[in-house]
């Protein structure tokens, strides 16, 4: 009984969550494009400072977890050891994302590049009691200049 | 300095596996460990089970008899003394324990009987009430006798008899009955029907050569016997962890026949002060 | 010029620069590509755990453990130039790392930086 139980929400896990995610990956390539053509680089202060007339610090943020076939496929992974697939699309996601809200924000004000750009990664607390993936947050943050 | 936009393709940060046969990996990988350490311990157990020194099965007896609930051991009380008695004459024909034997009564409705590592002899109140005969009971102790003597106890304790040994080693203490929870109670610790048989043998063999015959001793499987019958799916704890078929009890008259054992003689009765 | 990072010693990508300044000294930066990343998630193996339990016992450092970040953060560096070669970059410069446990017993790795072309 609890196998079948177990089965059902790796099943749903799976299948909603590959769904969700490819949605996700979609919609991140399309912003992306969309915000390529201003630049995020991690130097700054040190260059001779860019042409402009402001600045301003911004900053964007996700929260990302997985879903249950995920968690599932890493809690063996814990016993085998090695690479995590599993989460690899969870991070980058996230911190794609991050980015993206970072970079629209400046753009949004009006930035014609993002510099300095530093990103953080964080475990905000876990979900059904220690085990699984923990909620992690991902940061990135810079100095938009316009 | 000028800005090149180039968009950075898919696929480096994440690897292209695709999620379900990473899966299937894995779960293969943790089955097939986890079947290597089942088997592993299986035949560490087997191997412990007849090498184990006495001094540390009667540790590991202690630990594991102080788990077991309601047990009354008044040393002086008459039914104690009378076990105790009954015991150490059944013992003397047969002088080749390794561990000194002790008996303890279980306060229990089901009527059952068991041996510990250490030779701890457990017999429930039921089984003491329901007993007509000295014979009968001394055949119940003789059989688990028997099992001591091949080391059945042990065996049958099976992989958690690796980890209780690597716990008393160590001297870690106070979880061993967490270990026992893994593989079930005490007392229903499992026979192989080759094993009953021995100690069936041994247990008559016993009993004749303490009685001088072999009469009333099988009434208390003759009566579980019938008890069975009557009440279908219902079996007695005893039947569970001795399973018991009318074959034993037929093939223990035939070896008897065969070497010539009395099987009719005096029967002893228990004495009275045993049931308070 | 050669580089001399330890993580790079095997890697496809041996040319490539790396630095965790804004520049290359030296050199000049002609174009940049923007921001370029690695990142890699590791789960140590039970017996791992096992080792590294014992060893807690007496303190020092827990070699297992630290093969088996050195590794990963390779594995992130290597990515991090893997986008920088696909843009067509030769250094990647104010690189930075970071690790974060993401789930019990699993850490990220994750370098990122700015793909350059220096001259």
């Amino acid at each position: 009984m609890d196998l079948i139980f177990l089965v059902i929400l790796l099943g749903v896990g799976y299948f909603v969550g590959s769904y969700l995610e490819k949605k996700h990956y979609q919609d991140i390539k399309k912003r992306e494009r969309q915000t390529l053509h201003v630049p995020v680089v991690t130097f700054g202060a040190k260059q001779a400072i860019p042409h402009g007339n402001e600045a301003a610090l911004f900053l964007g943020s996700v929260v990302v977890s997985a879903d249950y076939f995920k968690m599932f496929a890493s809690s063996l992974r814990n016993l085998v050891g090695g690479r995590v697939v599993v989460y690899e699309s969870v991070l980058d996601r996230g911190r794609r994302e991050a980015i993206l809200r970072m970079k629209e924000q400046a753009i949004s004000w009006g930035a014609t590049q993002v510099v300095n750009v530093r990103l953080e990664t964080s475990t905000v607390g876990s979900q059904s009691g220690g085990k699984g993936l923990a909620a992690i947050e991902v940061t990135a943050y810079g100095t938009g200049i316009r | 300095m000028v800005y090149k936009p180039k968009e950075i393709p898919e696929g480096v940060n994440v690897t292209s596996v695709h999620p379900l046969v990473n899966f299937a990996y894995l779960l293969g990988t943790v089955v097939v460990f986890s079947g290597l350490v089942y088997l592993g311990l299986g035949a560490i157990a087997t191997q412990l089970a007849t090498r184990i020194s006495p001094e540390l099965e009667a540790k590991i007896g202690r630990e594991l008899i102080s788990d077991i609930p309601h047990l009354d051991r008044e040393s002086n009380s008459p039914k104690q003394q009378y076990l105790e008695e009954l015991l150490t004459s059944l013992q003397k024909s047969n002088v080749n324990s390794y561990t000194p034997l002790t008996i303890y009564v279980q306060k229990s409705k089901i009527s059952n009987a068991a041996i510990l590592p250490g030779g701890h002899i457990i017999i429930t109140t039921t089984l003491l009430e329901e007993a007509e005969s000295e014979n009968e009971l001394a055949f119940v102790i003789a059989h688990e006798l028997g099992h001591h003597i091949a080391r059945d106890h042990l065996k049958g304790l099976g992989r958690s008899l690796v980890l209780l040994t690597v716990a008393s080693v160590l001297g870690v203490g106070g979880g061993n009955a967490n270990i026992v929870g893994i593989t079930g109670s005490l007392t229903n610790l499992h026979y192989s029907r080759q094993q009953e048989s021995t100690a069936d043998l041994y247990a008559l063999s016993a009993i004749v050569d303490y009685y001088g015959h072999g009469d009333a001793s099988l009434d208390f499987f003759n009566r579980i016997q019938t008890k069975n019958k009557d009440k279908r799916g219902e079996f007695s704890a005893y039947f569970s962890t001795h399973p018991l078929t009318q074959k034993r009890i037929n093939y223990l008259h035939q070896f008897a026949k065969k070497k010539g054992w009395k099987m009719k003689g005096e029967i002893k009765s228990l004495p009275n002060n045993i049931f308070d | 010029m050669a580089s001399k990072y330890s993580d790079q010693a095997n890697s496809r990508f041996g040319e490539i620069i790396i630095t965790t300044l804004e520049g290359v000294p030296g050199k000049e930066i002609i174009e940049h590509f923007g921001l370029v990343q690695g990142s890699t998630i590791r789960a140590k193996h039970v017996g791992r755990d096992i080792m590294a339990g014992l060893k807690n016992l007496v303190g020092g450092e827990l070699k297992g453990y630290t093969e088996l970040l050195q590794e990963a953060r390779k594995e992130a560096v290597e990515r991090m130039l893997q986008q920088a070669n696909f843009v067509g970059a030769n250094a990647v410069v104010n690189v930075r790392f970071a690790t974060s446990s993401v789930a019990q017993g699993a850490a990220e790795l994750f370098a990122y930086g700015t793909a350059v072309k220096v001259q």
